[in-house]
């Protein structure tokens, strides 16, 4: 046994360059590495089950673990259990949401939002994706896209801030207007579904923007310039030719956006006002104030993600047979 | 194409740059106002609230607080990213599918989901609110931008440079550490930057996690709630311009790395 040990060992020193040779020979010899690795190593089957063993562990009990209890704790009657207090199954939580007004009014308004404005930033990206991908050079179209993700590196609540001083009363938005003699008095943006919109467009563009510039930079330029050649418009080929050979960027894009908008908790918080409350803040609520109920919060957050989920698959199932009705 | 058209897309373009750099540049310019209003125009300039939070103690440790979570969360992430990305990377077996849906998810759940989820799994296994609490929501919602990244990159080592490793008598464990790890270097890099700004930079998983000590985006947001004041533009400058050094000098660095990985 050692001596194939130290006879493998010989044969790996061997293998390398003389600088770095004692310490890697001496690692290689080193009995209890030895050992190890005979371990780790004594059939493929085991050398699996080692390497995939953390990972398994970590994603089950880590990535599904939280959902899984959230799920739980939404179909129980009180959370954290008080003492003495026999803990109960019931489907309460659920049902109050379709009880009350306060609570399924923004759980919509969160979803007419979210979509709107996927919507918004897939119109605002899409030109400048496109511009990025087909008309600029190799050498500029890095560095381009570098000044774009600068101000994407900054948190959520810095360039939420940042928004909140461009559209208040005497923000520059208002500063601008005034000066042109466009109005006398400020126009109240702030506290608005326009200010909150504005926010979480400035938020998601760049979850956008990245998937529609790898599938416009995929798409080889020649297929337009086979239309043109056959007397496609500018309109048609784009129609015709980049629009469906995209989808699939819109839709990965679409999907991340729509997602990520739906989960927004301060930028509301800040941006928004008494007649934009979202589901995050609804949810919030029994997590925060007085009406500290987490099961029902459980619940709240349960329907949301469920929905959330849900119309995401409906919308990749339509664009996935869009593509497919393309090619044919 | 036209050159009309070509012209209108730029104007698009810098339109674009416009809309994302100007509100961040008239945060920064407010930071400088010398006065307690927020508002434009700016007549007189200070740099008073400068040397006010360098000379602040909660904004000084909120600072040092949320870096210490960022560096803990993103040595926790990496660690498990990159093992997540070597099991899954080239190999098939049973269920394969399943641990890279797992795997992701985090990365899915949208915002405020996730950190109510954290918040109810941290009760249950009886972890209080703080500085734990954080740093663990943010290396699992975390790890499935490691996995990705260092997946993509796995995926284009050679697998004559492993089997030449193994010939030559190389164990699998030397030579995962010589050949595959070098290799992996500027995604593992570059993934670890991105996750210390994504923990930096959060705010509902902290906000949902924390105790009575503030991150930096807590800190601001809890300001914010008590009104504006140019105090709370020299702190989000501070963090702004942390997080944009940051951002830039990995971009760049991780280019150069993987030019002469590739090399």
């Amino acid at each position: 046994m050692s001596n194939d040990a130290d006879a493998q060992a010989r044969q790996t020193t061997g293998a390398q360059t003389a600088t770095d040779r004692p310490f890697w020979g001496r690692v290689a010899v080193w009995r209890p590495y030895r050992m190890l690795v005979d371990l780790v190593t004594a059939s493929p089957r085991r050398q699996f089950l080692i390497l995939a063993a953390l990972p398994v562990l970590w994603v089950l009990t880590q990535h599904l673990g939280p959902m899984v209890q959230m799920l739980r704790v939404s179909l129980t009657d009180a959370y954290p259990v008080a003492p003495g207090v026999e803990q109960s199954f019931t489907f309460d939580n659920y049902l109050r949401f379709f009880g009350d007004r306060i609570f399924w009014q923004p759980f919509f308004r969160t979803l007419m939002f979210a979509s709107v404005l996927t919507f918004c930033t897939l119109i605002l990206t899409y030109p400048v994706a496109y511009f990025l991908a087909r008309h600029v050079s190799r050498k500029n179209q890095m560095l381009m896209l570098l000044l774009l993700l600068i101000p994407f590196w900054v948190g959520e609540i810095v360039r939420t801030y940042a928004i909140m001083i461009l559209l208040g009363n005497t923000g520059a938005v208002n500063l601008v207007l005034k000066w042109l003699g466009l109005i006398e008095r400020p126009i109240p943006f702030m506290y608005t579904g326009f200010s909150m919109g504005m926010g979480i467009v400035y938020l998601t563009a760049l979850y956008m923007l990245l998937p529609l510039y790898s599938a416009l930079e995929k798409l080889p330029k020649s297929y337009g310039e086979a239309a043109a050649d056959l007397g496609a418009g500018a309109w048609t080929r784009f129609r015709r030719v980049t629009l469906p050979l995209t989808l699939e960027g819109i839709s990965s894009g679409c999907t991340l956006v729509f997602l990520i908008s739906t989960g927004f908790y301060a930028t509301p918080v800040l941006l928004g006002g008494p007649s934009t409350t979202v589901f995050a803040e609804t949810i919030a609520g029994f997590f925060h104030v007085a009406g500290d109920a987490w099961p029902t919060g459980a619940a709240f957050a349960t329907i949301m993600f469920a929905t959330a989920l849900l119309l995401t698959a409906v919308f990749q199932r339509l664009m996935h047979a869009l593509r497919k009705g393309d090619t044919k | 194409m036209t050159r009309g058209n070509r012209v209108l897309l730029a104007c698009v373009y810098w339109a674009f740059v416009l809309y994302v750099f100007v509100p961040l540049l008239l945060m920064i310019l407010m930071g400088f106002k010398d006065s307690k209003f927020i508002g434009f125009p700016i007549r007189s300039w200070t740099l008073d609230w400068y040397t006010g939070i360098f000379s602040n103690t909660e904004v000084l440790s909120t600072l040092a607080y949320s870096i210490t979570i960022a560096v803990a969360s993103t040595l926790i992430s990496v660690v498990i990213g990159t093992w997540i990305a070597v099991l899954l990377e080239g190999r098939r077996f049973l269920g394969r599918a399943a641990v890279f849906a797992l795997t992701v998810l985090p990365a899915l759940v949208p915002g405020i989901i996730s950190a109510i989820a954290f918040r109810i799994y941290a009760r249950w296994w009886g972890i209080e609110p703080g500085m734990g609490a954080i740093i663990w929501a943010h290396a699992v919602h975390n790890v499935p931008f490691v996995a990705l990244v260092v997946m993509a990159r796995l995926s284009t080592l050679p697998k004559s440079q492993i089997e030449a490793a193994r010939d030559l008598g190389a164990d699998p464990i030397i030579a995962f550490l010589r050949i595959t790890l070098p290799y992996l270097v500027p995604a593992i890099l570059g993934a670890s930057i991105f996750c210390l700004l994504l923990s930096f930079d959060d705010f509902v998983r902290s906000f949902f996690l924390g105790g009575y000590d503030p991150t930096l985006p807590v800190l601001i947001f809890a300001k914010l709630r008590s009104g504006m004041s140019p105090e709370i533009n020299a702190i989000a400058t501070v963090a702004l311009v942390l997080t944009a050094v940051v951002g830039i000098w990995a971009e760049r660095f991780t280019r150069r790395l993987k030019k002469e990985a590739d090399a």
